[in-house]
């Protein structure tokens, strides 16, 4: 990883350039993502639309007022009878503008409006926990391999392996069963009280913390394994190369080498993070449902109960957006931080 | 460079290294378990025999759930159609990978771009939130099919990790070397590049499984498991959809998630201390 000198670009174009890139990148893997979700209702067998008109129709015997609206939202939503390539243009335009359809279990109410809500408090239990998962375990994983050999180095890899390897869902059972039923010290589920108005009072902001603990407990153990073990073995690799051998030759202290090892390692570790936030969100999803937490997975849950697929794509379409915006955030921060970036030399 | 040690060789491995001689043990215990478990205990894990919600006792020794099925042939016929859905992922993951990885490793240039991109652009799509949206689709999901799912979502980092090696490989001297004695392509990758890989795979391999079994899992919690049969994930499933956490019915979820957990937690084990063995900057001491 030689630097070239003399720049051959400033600093900041430099950065905008990797953005650009970045950013193009992610556009084109969004409108792949969107195209999943226009092919594959039309190509499984079964046809998924013909199996939601059966299901429209069998409520029709409740409501046949309202089904009649439903049954013309959705024929004009799939856009039933254009060819196929201007039913595609339809639906990236209408995607792009943010109309992603009408809900069927929810009629008439569109599908944004109902996954909106839900995505705020999906995003805020997925962004601070990865957060502070991601500083515990990058430290305790650059101790554990500057102290190689010894009794802590040891405790912090097994409790890794272990922690790391644990279902979010299941490590929520187990955290109710023993928080909320055996202790009775938090509530069992949900996202705040039954009965409370979301508003900005301190008791709500306090009943949604209480019921914020154990979701985030559970995200935070689980992935803070998986940093430390990855930290570890980066800072071991670090330790053993030249710079590290000749700063500690000269007689570098400590608190100094530990610092340039710990700096140097964290650099892919925020990579890692763009692309940890994914596995991390598909967990958090199927935990929701365990907590009956009111984010996007427990929306998604309903939508599948229901199958009510304008509502399951929208979610998918919106978590892959949120997760890219994301993803873009950590590129940035990324661009700021890496000398190589910022300043130019080579940089895969 | 790894050379085929004789069996003496790993014995002292073995006992050299205590980390490796548990993982083995417990995967070999859960493997026995899975394989000989629903022999030995030979109950219907469907049947509807039993008294409700009874806690584990003699009749029943990890007691019943509220439909009064023998949760313990649940865990012993789960343990074995989680660990087929875990290798069956392992298998489809890997061919798709090695496929593609193999394909850009070694023609390179066009072909190289064109797949790797394809490749970034699966990575970036979360593999369980793209396998929710197809498995949606299906009504009937068989315990293949599921492995299927989790196999096609699962392969990107493997393609890309396989042309990594490749392209490392390539400008290693001892493969020049062949080239140069004229060896053909196959013979070159049979005997220059895929001892070198073995760990590597293997590695691969185990991580799958367990990519495979929580996968597995995680889908069924939230109802798109399969819907046939009897895995681990569909034990915890109905637990979920019962409140058994909520309700104190401690030993419906307990055991089949200590399953789950001590099988990857093994075959973790078993992958690290083989790559420690292989991989000199790890080794300690």
């Amino acid at each position: 990883m030689e630097c070239v000198w003399p720049l051959i670009s400033s600093p900041s174009s430099r950065v905008l350039r990797f953005l650009g890139i970045r950013l193009a990148f992610l556009i084109a893997t969004y409108i792949v993502a969107i195209t999943i979700v226009f092919i594959l209702p039309r190509t499984i067998p079964g046809n998924p639309l013909a199996l939601l008109l059966t299901q429209i129709f069998q409520q029709a015997q409740a409501n046949p007022e309202a089904i009649r609206e439903v049954y013309r939202a959705l024929m004009n939503e799939f856009s039933v009878g254009k060819p196929l390539w201007e039913q595609y243009l339809d639906f990236l335009a209408r995607t792009f503008r943010g109309d992603l359809g009408t809900s069927i279990a929810f009629y008439p109410r569109k599908v944004v409006d109902l996954i909106m809500p839900s995505v705020g408090w999906t995003l805020g239990l997925l962004v601070p926990a990865t957060l502070v998962a991601w500083a515990i375990g990058n430290y305790m994983g650059a101790i554990a391999g500057y102290r190689r050999g010894t009794a802590f180095e040891k405790s912090v890899v097994g409790v890794s392996f272990i922690i790391s390897q644990i279902p979010y869902y299941w490590l929520a059972m187990l955290l109710t069963y023993i928080f909320s039923i055996r202790l009775g010290i938090f509530p069992s589920g949900g996202g705040y009280s039954v009965g409370l108005e979301p508003s900005l009072t301190i008791s709500f902001i306090a009943d949604v913390l209480w019921h914020y603990a154990l979701p985030f407990l559970s995200i935070v153990l689980v992935s803070l394994g998986g940093w430390a073990i990855g930290m570890r073995v980066l800072t071991i690799y670090e330790l053993r190369s030249d710079y590290m051998i000749f700063s500690e030759a000269l007689g570098v202290s400590d608190k100094m080498l530990f610092r340039y090892a710990f700096r140097n390692s964290l650099l892919p570790q925020v990579t890692g993070l763009a692309l940890s936030l994914g596995g991390v969100l598909g967990g958090q999803l199927i935990t929701e449902t365990v907590f009956s937490y009111p984010g996007t997975g427990y929306i998604i849950f309903r939508g599948l109960s229901t199958l009510d697929y304008p509502l399951i794509q929208g979610a998918f379409v919106i978590l892959i957006a949120s997760l890219y915006i994301a993803n873009f955030l950590v590129d940035f921060i990324y661009a700021v931080i890496d000398p190589r970036i910022r300043v130019g030399g080579e940089t895969s | 460079m790894v050379s085929i040690a004789s069996a003496t060789q790993y014995i002292v491995i073995l006992r050299s290294n205590r980390r490796l001689a548990l993982g083995i043990s417990v995967f070999s215990a859960i493997l026995i378990m899975g394989i000989v478990g629903p022999i030995l205990y030979p109950r219907d894990p469907l049947s509807f025999a039993g008294p409700f919600e009874t806690p584990p006792n003699a009749q029943y020794p990890l007691g019943t759930d509220t439909y009064g099925k023998d949760l313990l042939a649940q865990l012993l016929h789960g343990t074995r159609m989680s660990l087929y859905v875990g290798v069956l992922t392992a298998l489809i993951a890997m061919a798709i990978g090695t496929l593609i990885g193999t394909l850009a490793g070694v023609r390179g240039g066009i072909i190289d771009e064109i797949l790797m991109s394809i490749t970034n652009i699966v990575l970036s799509i979360p593999s369980i939130l793209l396998a929710i949206l197809i498995a949606s689709y299906f009504k009937v999901r068989s315990i293949e099919f599921v492995a299927f799912l989790l196999g096609i979502t699962g392969w990107p980092w493997y393609a890309r990790a396989i042309r990594a090696q490749l392209m490392s490989l390539r400008e290693r001297e001892f493969v020049y070397l062949s080239k140069m004695s004229g060896y053909s392509s196959l013979r070159l990758a049979l005997e220059d590049l895929m001892p070198n890989m073995a760990t590597y795979v293997f590695m691969a391999f185990v991580l799958y499984v367990n990519t495979g079994i929580l996968g597995e899992a995680g889908l069924s919690i939230i109802g798109l498991g399969p819907t046939q049969g009897v895995t681990l994930g569909i034990t915890l499933q109905w637990a979920a959809l019962m409140e058994a956490f909520r309700r104190g019915l401690w030993w419906w979820f307990v055991p089949p998630g200590t399953v789950i957990v001590a099988t990857t937690v093994s075959l973790l084990i078993i992958a690290t201390a083989v790559d420690e063995i292989f991989n000199p900057r790890l080794r300690r001491g």
